[in-house]
């Protein structure tokens, strides 16, 4: 992981356009800089605009204006394929819905981002198990099947931690999880951020909030800070 | 970059679907291999059963009647060929065997066919088993004929319903013929002058005599439906045939009356091929509106993994190769199906012609399946490309 990663937004525009044509504003010139080694949990009500935030800063949405940077470097400056590879080496992603591939296994799914680059996935096996490991996932399974959801999300964790990246972008991650399986997937995430990477989590989950280090509450376009939860 | 996991795991998702287009392709692709391998069989089969046959001289009239009769024993009424021309072609010189071939009888709905024991060795070889027939009352037989050797029968005048008799001669085996793979090999093949004679007909010996075979008297000599001339050289034979294409006789070599008719065979097969080509067609426009209902339910999928990093190169080698390898499995699944209902249908006329043919896969079916594959991995593209223009993060809600 590189230490010191950071990303930002600045000044990030988006909208829509509704049913009728008329276009509304999703998120106002926000400007967001979450810090590396804080477990950030960005709130708001639904429609508020959090998933977009989530697709903006993870480089799957252009921006209206503004503009989101890496490392100082703005994302829509670089061309498709170096985004792609920078959304497959600098960002993990993890989802509400986990999008693991049900056909394969716990360990193949990890190794998925594997297939898109220059070397063989099976290169990254060890370490796909060795993730499923620390996160807790059962080893030797072959296949998702008879897999809880805690244990699913915690598969797509691992999958997103394949290259350590040093930024990782949760949308909703407990919004399908029991409460205790949410309140462990979130103890991985703010592991993660204690490990120093960049982690921001987009919920409406109160219990995300309460293990937040830093916080922000989307809304009419803005996002605020909240009060920070932790030192 | 490796596409294939995430194409076994579509696959896997998509079992039925998939297996129903493979089977659909297969079917396509199996008739139009199955045409083109049957026709080539019964192309290959009919000349190789018309080979020993050099030159056929009959009266004049349809060739392809002479030649369905004598090398097909496909029975019709045919005009005789004059006793005094049969006379000189038996002192042709330039032959080095002329066999009076005489037909119309049957035992059991197996055609009784008069011709010399020279024939009958120029046509077989060496017999497989038994004796040739020595008189007038002894038979051979072919070498997947029912009867067997010391079988006594009594031929009927005719075939199946329409026939009359049976004639007062008795015939016996005496041996059976080796195969030659042509219809000769169900027939009952007896001295020529047994024909002639129980048709009250002059035998070319005197009449109290029972002699078989050459030399013959000229002046005794009856009309025969068709004669067979082995010329003694390439020379001789086209010398032969002009020779005998007069007012009163025709002569051909049955290549060149096979040549007609495969070019009207080659019209049919044309019409067949351009329908099965149209088959595929409408089969791979088929898959194609039901892979572009796939991709468009999958949409969620390659939405996920471009949102991992795949790059759009991917996503399209993701599409392309599944839809490539499904019309690769199913053309080669194709091609296995083809051959086995050409093989299948070529026993079956095998058995009803005695027409020995192999069905085989030949350039032509390989190329009609390799066309299809490369017509199948142009119209891949299609999906393939349509997939990426699909916007990711609004894919991704699902």
């Amino acid at each position: 992981m590189s230490e010191g990663a950071r990303l930002s937004a600045h000044g990030l525009s988006a909208s829509f356009r509704d049913e009728d044509g008329r276009r509304f504003e999703v998120l106002d010139a926000v400007d967001f800089a979450p810090a590396p080694g804080r477990f950030t949990v960005i709130t708001g009500a639904s429609g508020s605009g959090k998933s977009t935030l989530f697709n903006l800063l993870s480089g799957l949405l252009p921006p209206r204006a503004g503009e989101v940077r890496f490392d100082g470097r703005g994302i829509s400056a670089l061309g498709e394929g170096a985004r792609d590879r920078w959304r497959r080496v600098s960002l993990g992603l993890v989802f509400q819905n986990f999008h693991l591939l049900d056909e394969l296994g716990p360990v193949q799914n990890v190794t998925v981002p594997a297939l898109f680059g220059a070397f063989s996935d099976r290169r990254y096996r060890p370490r796909a198990e060795a993730l499923l490991d620390r996160l807790g996932v059962p080893g030797g399974r072959r296949t998702l099947h008879g897999m809880s959801r805690g244990e699913r999300q915690r598969v797509a964790v691992a999958r997103a931690l394949l290259f350590d990246p040093p930024v990782v972008l949760a949308d909703e991650p407990t919004a399908s999880l029991d409460a205790v399986s949410g309140a462990g997937v979130l103890a991985i995430l703010r592991d993660l951020a204690r490990e120093g990477r960049t982690v921001v989590v987009v919920s409406h989950d109160p219990s995300a909030l309460s293990m937040a280090d830093t916080a922000f509450r989307l809304g009419a376009g803005k996002l605020e800070p909240m009060a920070e939860t932790a030192p | 970059m490796n596409p294939l996991p995430i194409v076994r795991a579509l696959f896997r998702r998509n079992r039925g679907t998939v297996l129903l287009f493979m089977g659909l392709i297969a079917l396509a692709v199996g008739l139009g291999v199955a045409i083109s391998a049957q026709e080539r069989a019964l192309r290959k089969g009919s000349a190789r059963a018309a080979d020993r046959f050099d030159l056929i001289v009959a009266a004049p009239g349809s060739q392809t009647d002479v030649l369905l009769n004598v090398v097909y024993l496909q029975p019709s009424a045919i005009e005789l060929v004059d006793p005094t021309i049969l006379a000189g072609l038996l002192a042709e010189p330039k032959a080095s065997l002329v066999a009076p071939v005489a037909f119309g009888d049957s035992v059991d709905g197996f055609s009784v066919v008069g011709t010399t024991a020279a024939f009958v060795e120029r046509l077989a070889g060496p017999l497989a088993e038994g004796r040739i027939f020595r008189n007038r009352s002894e038979v051979v037989i072919g070498a997947v004929s029912p009867f067997r050797i010391g079988d006594r029968m009594r031929p009927v005048h005719g075939h199946g319903a329409a026939a009359e008799g049976p004639h007062a001669a008795e015939l016996t085996v005496v041996g059976r013929m080796a195969r030659t793979g042509t219809p000769w090999d169900a027939a009952i093949v007896a001295p020529v002058e047994h024909n002639w004679a129980v048709h009250g007909l002059p035998t070319g010996h005197p009449p109290d005599s029972e002699a078989i075979g050459p030399p013959y008297d000229p002046s005794r000599l009856p009309g025969v439906p068709a004669v067979v001339v082995v010329p003694d050289s390439v020379p001789s034979a086209y010398g032969l045939r002009n020779a005998y294409r007069t007012a009163e006789t025709t002569a051909f070599f049955p290549a060149e009356v096979l040549v007609q008719l495969y070019a009207i065979l080659g019209d049919v097969r044309s019409v067949m091929d351009t329908l099965a080509i149209a088959t595929q067609v409408l089969v791979i426009a088929a898959i194609l509106a039901g892979l572009m209902a796939v991709t468009e339910i999958q949409r969620e999928r390659f939405a996920v993994l471009r949102a991992l990093g795949a790059p759009r190169s991917y996503i399209f080698a993701v599409v392309w190769v599944a839809v490539t390898a499904m019309v690769t499995a199913g053309a080669a699944a194709g091609l296995a199906v083809g051959w086995a209902a050409a093989a299948v249908l070529s026993r079956f006329i095998a058995r009803e012609t005695g027409i020995a043919m192999t069905a085989s896969i030949g350039s032509g079916e390989i190329g009609l399946a390799l066309l299809l594959v490369a017509v199948g991995g142009a119209v891949a593209m299609i999906p393939a490309t349509l997939v990426l223009r699909q916007p990711v993060a609004e894919s991704l809600r699902g």
